[in-house]
């Protein structure tokens, strides 16, 4: 942003020259200026904080200040969107997960074999300095005249998803079921395989009795006293038990 | 009035995109690269929103909403897959989940 604020001269010397190119410090300017600084500033602090809960908050105050975004360049429907989808639904699932395993890392920061991801970093950081050296805010302004009364409202995002991007929204919906399911699975099946070997039926219908202590450890606490009290219908209690995972 | 140019927004989009490809390659809680991850989805969103507004054309509107619910669907699989890896190993960090390499 320091290499912004160098800019301006130019851009006002610009401005002089063609009334038509882009002004000094206009007032969408500097109120863009504040939401972009505030936003690589959420970004810049999403990766170095080490409590994931601080990451988290940080991230959502970087999604709002792109919603802020979004609306400076007439897309409302997608600012909305981003805060009810991003900073709303997403980021509480991120808090959620944080809130089921949050961990004390001792050493945030990831160092071993460093120069296979060397590369990748030198270019993105390299590109980040070369940016914001040479940024002299020579393209065309983006407001380009006005746009379509209807340009970033539902109704045109939605005639477009329905005529011409059908089959990419039924996809994307299908997806999204795929999606919702595949964790329903994933989330699930981790448990039986790796806290205790989930008895075969075999084993249930043969011995019940024989099976009861291994057949409770390590599962669930109802299905462990139902099987206790129960011992005449332990087989019907394992069933369930195996059924369930 | 309205007179911001299009680098800025391709700046802001660039710098977060480098900043989620730092914090993606170089933090070992998994849920901060997932985060990363999120963040670069965003800037790539952001670079699509303003040349939208840049062409008058909607239809990059309707793919950054696109990109969204790819985004949602990306962070509830990855994150039921932390979930189940801290199941079994007990631990968030990338450094660990070495099942696969030898």
């Amino acid at each position: 942003m320091l290499a912004l604020l160098a800019a301006a001269p130019d851009s006002a010397k610009a401005a002089l020259a063609d009334p038509k190119t882009i002004g000094a410090f206009s007032a969408p300017r500097g109120a863009f200026a504040i939401i972009a600084v505030l936003a690589i500033v959420g970004a810049a602090m999403t990766i170095t904080r080490r409590n994931p809960i601080s990451a988290v908050m940080w991230l959502v105050g970087t999604f709002f200040c792109l919603a802020g975004t979004y609306a400076l360049l007439s897309a409302h429907f997608l600012a909305a969107l981003q805060v009810l989808v991003y900073a709303g639904a997403i980021m509480t699932l991120f808090v959620f997960v944080v809130m089921v395993l949050n961990r004390d890392e001792p050493e945030p920061y990831n160092f071993r074999n460093i120069w296979t991801r060397a590369p990748i970093i030198v270019v993105a950081v390299g590109y980040l300095i070369y940016r914001l050296w040479t940024h002299t805010a020579t393209l065309e302004p983006v407001h380009r005249g006005e746009p379509p009364a209807e340009f970033g409202t539902l109704a045109q995002i939605g005639t477009i998803l329905f005529t011409d991007y059908l089959f990419v929204f039924e996809a994307v919906s299908i997806l999204l079921l795929i999606a919702v399911i595949a964790a329903v699975v994933v989330a699930r099946t981790m448990r039986p395989e790796v806290t205790h070997p989930e008895p075969t039926e075999e084993q249930n219908l043969g011995s019940e009795l024989a099976n009861e202590p291994g057949h409770g450890v390590g599962g669930p606490a109802t299905v462990e006293r139902a099987g206790h009290g129960h011992g005449g219908h332990g087989d019907d209690h394992g069933h369930g038990h195996g059924g369930g995972h | 009035m309205n007179q911001i140019p299009l680098s800025d927004f391709l700046l802001v989009s660039g710098v977060l995109f480098a900043l989620g490809i730092v914090g993606a390659l170089l933090r070992r809680n998994v849920l901060i690269v997932l985060m990363s991850v999120e963040l670069m989805l965003n800037a790539a969103n952001l670079a699509l929103v303003a040349f939208a507004r840049s062409y008058h054309d909607g239809r990059a509107h309707a793919f950054a909403l696109i990109v969204m619910a790819i985004a949602a669907a990306e962070a509830a699989v990855g994150l039921a897959i932390v979930v189940g890896i801290f199941r079994s190993r007990r631990s968030v960090n990338v450094d660990e989940l070495t099942l696969m390499k030898h």
